[in-house]
């Protein structure tokens, strides 16, 4: 946390006293107190603007209630985050959103290929059936970048795939634009992102409350297809992002970061970690041994002629022109087991200590 | 540095910096998430100065941007311990209590004054003042690095000059500052740790240390070779002159990645063997006698060590393709074929695990404390009730007193003359990745990359009558290769920059394989080369 965030004290919610620091917001004190204000606008990792009114909650001497995820806290003060007053706002509220939004046949909103917040929010209240706002909100069409898809009908503008872009990634590729039911999403001149200073992070994805921004690659029904996750390390560069590699039909069909404040990555990926994963099942992958013949040809070989014939060429050298006649090249890509390995071949098998990676490339 | 080789701080620690110093580091592209670190404390208000010859993005939202000539490292670095020095600057407590050699540094630089560096950097003298003042008042102030500082003959020089910095203003052992070395790949941290170093053992103990070799001796039965082995660089020049006759390369394309490839090529052709172990054909391959299928990193169980020293878990979410196999388990079907007796790991964690155990550093590394560790363990981590580290030597240097390290400016070993006038740089972008068989295989980055390219500055390119996106020519004194001319407001005038993806026009043709002194890095950064027009067919 920031160093400014040291003054310690208590506020109540709920009747609890919870423990709260200068500078933090009613939803962080909550939140870390195991209480659950429902947001839509609220990522850790942005300025907070109070946008979408979900996390509406009551403070004591304000007429109005307030926003949890923007209200700075102060000792002593007193929050409420369930009562009649907050349950009506919600319903309202979530019923709004709705009537604005593609649902499906139960006049829930639907969800796609990410979670829809939104949609688990109706859930939680008795949504009062509104006529459908038609919002001529654009989209981008004729935008073919391979990996972000856009969809309007699902946005509800909070404006958290902008601010991300701004504050975050700092890039400012896409925007808030047109006015009243025609505000969207845009980029400028509505240009395909692969013509703007767009990055291709795909962090407005992982934002998106509502699934309006998709990874273009994944299967369209992911949520009903389901898929198990597998947390991993990113195989690219060395700042070591964790990652959620998405497994379905025995392939992974996407790549997702933990959540904010999780670990070292804070949620954050970049083009190559999210989307540059193509090569694992890619076609060109080399699928077995291959030895060369004495035409210089490359020929498929069993696994054991393979190794044999490895183990005899480098002993065969060694015997000719001694250990230290070999060169062992291991990889800063592979594992830190394989690395290990490799050197103890390199020393205890053959006898030399040739052995190094591209440690400075 | 100061006893390890790896950033002194954590990464998160660089969202609380009150003023970053990033030298040779083109951090938003190759690596984006530490450079969303440096924007988060660029917006809170962290001071900003990057030093790179190029006027890369970080450049544009930094108070200072220090355009020097490539190479010109170590003048800038010593101008910058002048001013510190000279205004009285430098934190003499800290200086007494954990270093040695100081006033060898003081008398070193006192020729280094800032309007003779901005002779020879191009820098001018108020900027090294004021971010030489800057850096020296502020306590959370870190340094980040990356290759633009040690891709050079004397990359060594401007390690230690970077060091001299931080001892004489004491931001050793202090949260968001510190000395930050980023490293390129995913696990290049832990190759190193794990001893594919021709002088360590894992953990950095050295090959030359008796009780050391003894100790490796004892736990893997067999007597081992007392002399250290060659590095890369040095195992390239070896084989083209015909002393190296056999190499086994996993998961390296030596060919692209390899300063001078065409020396290499010579000498892959000549040696007597040659293995590759990869996932993907590449342009080593061609030379390979025997190739192995490998796994790729979600085929596979194991560990990466990142940049700031963190070990955190690989883990097998798929099969390998066809009859592909994990590294680890290949590595040891050989050894056992040629006569070693290999244990039969049941799994990586058992390979960890005896690492873990003759490695210090991460002995109290385990794969039971990672699944509960989900940010991982950085090492230090010497028992298994240890914390880990974040932050390095919060209790003085690692190896008691760290030494300043006096040095004197050498140039680059090539120099731009009239027969190749311009300095090229090379490195890395967003959308690709070193040899690129991974990225081009992925729509997005050949959308926006396909090709190779040439950054030039628009007085060079106008001279020569070159247009943007015209192909062109580009030879150095050992290669020539195309490609697309950019005219770009990021480069020197006089400077070209390219990057070093693209197999079908090799950059690493053209660079220079002089090797620093101590590490044998190539000198990547500067080489002189000349660029030409691709002549038209005449029309008629």
């Amino acid at each position: 946390m920031n160093a400014t965030n040291n003054e310690k004290f208590t506020i109540q919610i709920n009747g609890n006293e919870c423990v709260a620091f200068t500078g933090e917001t009613v939803v962080e004190v909550a939140s870390r107190a195991g209480i659950d204000i429902p947001t839509l606008c609220h990522d850790p990792r942005l300025e907070p603007v109070g946008a979408c009114r979900v996390c509406l909650v009551e403070v004591e001497g304000q007429r109005r209630m307030q926003p949890g995820c923007a209200w700075k806290v102060h000792p002593g003060m007193v929050v409420t985050t369930e009562s009649d007053r907050i349950e009506k706002h919600r319903t309202v509220l979530y019923s709004l959103y709705a009537a604005d939004h593609e649902t499906d046949g139960d006049g829930v909103p639907v969800e796609t290929a990410n979670a829809n917040q939104l949609r688990q929010l109706c859930d939680t209240v008795t949504t009062i059936p509104l006529e459908p706002v038609e919002a001529p909100r654009a989209a981008r069409p004729g935008d073919d970048n391979p990996y972000i898809e856009f969809n309007p009908d699902l946005c509800i503008l909070c404006a958290r795939c902008t601010r991300y872009c701004d504050e975050v990634e700092a890039v400012n590729a896409i925007t808030l634009s047109g006015r009243g039911s025609e505000t969207t999403i845009a980029t400028a001149g509505q240009r395909s992102l692969i013509d703007t200073s767009c990055e291709l992070c795909g962090g407005c994805i992982d934002t998106c409350p509502t699934g309006a921004l998709i990874e273009k690659k994944a299967p369209k029904n992911l949520v009903q297809l389901g898929s198990e996750k597998i947390r991993s390390t990113c195989n690219f560069c060395g700042v070591g992002c964790q990652l959620d590699l998405h497994i379905s039909n025995e392939r992974v069909v996407k790549v997702t970061s933990p959540e904010p404040g999780e670990t070292l990555n804070d949620g954050n990926l970049c083009v190559k970690g999210r989307f540059a994963y193509d090569f694992i099942h890619h076609q060109d992958r080399i699928t077995e041994p291959l030895i060369r013949d004495e035409n210089g040809e490359l020929q498929p070989a069993t696994w054991e002629e393979a190794i044999e014939a490895t183990a005899k060429g480098l002993l065969k050298v060694k015997e000719r022109h001694g250990a230290d006649s070999l060169g062992f090249i291991s990889s800063s890509r592979c594992t830190g087991e394989e690395n290990y390995l490799m050197q103890k071949l390199s020393r205890a098998v053959f006898g030399t200590n040739n052995i190094h990676q591209c440690a400075a490339t | 540095m100061f006893g390890a080789g790896a950033m002194t701080n954590a990464i998160d620690e660089i969202r609380d910096s009150e003023m970053m110093f990033v030298i040779g580091s083109n951090t938003t592209e190759a690596h984006p998430i530490i450079a969303m670190e440096m924007k988060r404390a660029r917006q809170r208000g962290a001071k900003l100065v990057v030093a790179d010859p190029r006027e890369i993005w970080l450049a544009e939202m930094a108070d200072i941007h220090m355009q020097l000539k490539p190479g010109t490292d170590v003048w800038l670095l010593q101008a910058m311990a002048h001013v510190i020095i000279t205004e009285g600057l430098h934190d003499q407590d800290f200086i007494a209590k954990h270093t040695e050699g100081f006033d060898d540094v003081r008398a070193k630089v006192a020729s280094y004054t800032p309007e003779e560096a901005e002779k020879v950097t191009g820098v001018p003298a108020e900027d090294i003042r004021t971010a030489a003042r800057w850096y020296a008042t502020t306590k959370h102030a870190g340094i980040y690095y990356t290759l633009g500082i040690t891709e050079h003959t004397h990359g060594t020089d401007n390690v230690y000059c970077l060091a001299n910095l931080v001892l004489m203003t004491g931001h050793l052992g202090v949260r968001s500052a510190g000395m930050n070395p980023l490293r390129g790949q995913n696990n290049v941290q832990g190759a190193n740790d794990a001893g594919a170093t021709p002088i360590y053992y894992p953990g950095y103990q050295k090959v030359t240390d008796n009780a050391v070799r003894e100790k490796f001796e004892a736990a893997w039965n067999v007597p081992l070779s007392p002399d250290d082995g060659l590095n890369l660089n040095v195992m390239m020049k070896e084989m083209a002159a015909g002393n190296m006759k056999a190499v086994y390369v996993m998961g390296e394309d030596i060919v692209i990645s390899e300063p001078n490839v065409s020396k290499v090529e010579k000498g892959l052709n000549q040696c007597e063997f040659v293995v590759c172990q990869e996932i993907f054909h590449n342009e080593t391959t061609r030379f390979a006698d025997v190739i192995l299928p490998g796994a790729c990193f979600a085929e596979k169980d194991g560990v990466f060590t990142n940049s700031d020293r963190r070990v955190q878990r690989v883990r097998k979410a798929v099969d390998p393709p066809g009859k592909a196999r994990p590294d680890w388990e290949i590595i040891c079907d050989i050894a056992r074929a040629a006569g070693y007796q290999m244990p039969h790991y049941p799994s990586s964690k058992e390979v960890f695990a005896e690492y873990a155990s003759l490695a210090p550093k991460i002995a109290g590394v385990s794969y039971e404390r990672l699944e509960e560790n989900i940010q991982g363990l950085q090492w230090p981590c010497p028992d298994p009730n240890h914390p880990g580290t974040p932050t390095l030597h919060m209790d003085g240097p690692l190896i008691g007193t760290a030494p300043f390290q006096a040095v004197d400016y050498r140039p680059s070993a090539e120099l731009p003359d009239n027969d190749y006038p311009l300095v090229l740089s090379t490195g890395r972008t967003l959308y690709h990745y070193n040899s690129a068989t991974q990225t081009r295989r992925d729509a997005g980055p050949v959308a926006k990359q396909e090709r190779n390219f040439l950054e030039i500055h628009r007085g060079d390119a106008k001279r020569l009558g070159i247009s943007h996106g015209e192909t062109i020519r580009v030879a150095s004194r050992r290669g020539v290769i195309e490609a697309e001319a950019w005219i770009s407001p990021r480069v020197r005038r006089g400077c070209v920059w390219m990057p070093m993806h693209f197999a079908e026009q090799r950059a690493n043709l053209l660079t220079n394989d002089a090797g620093d002194a101590v590490t044998g890095t190539g000198e990547y950064k500067v080489c002189a080369v000349r660029v030409e027009k691709i002549a038209e067919p005449a029309t008629v």
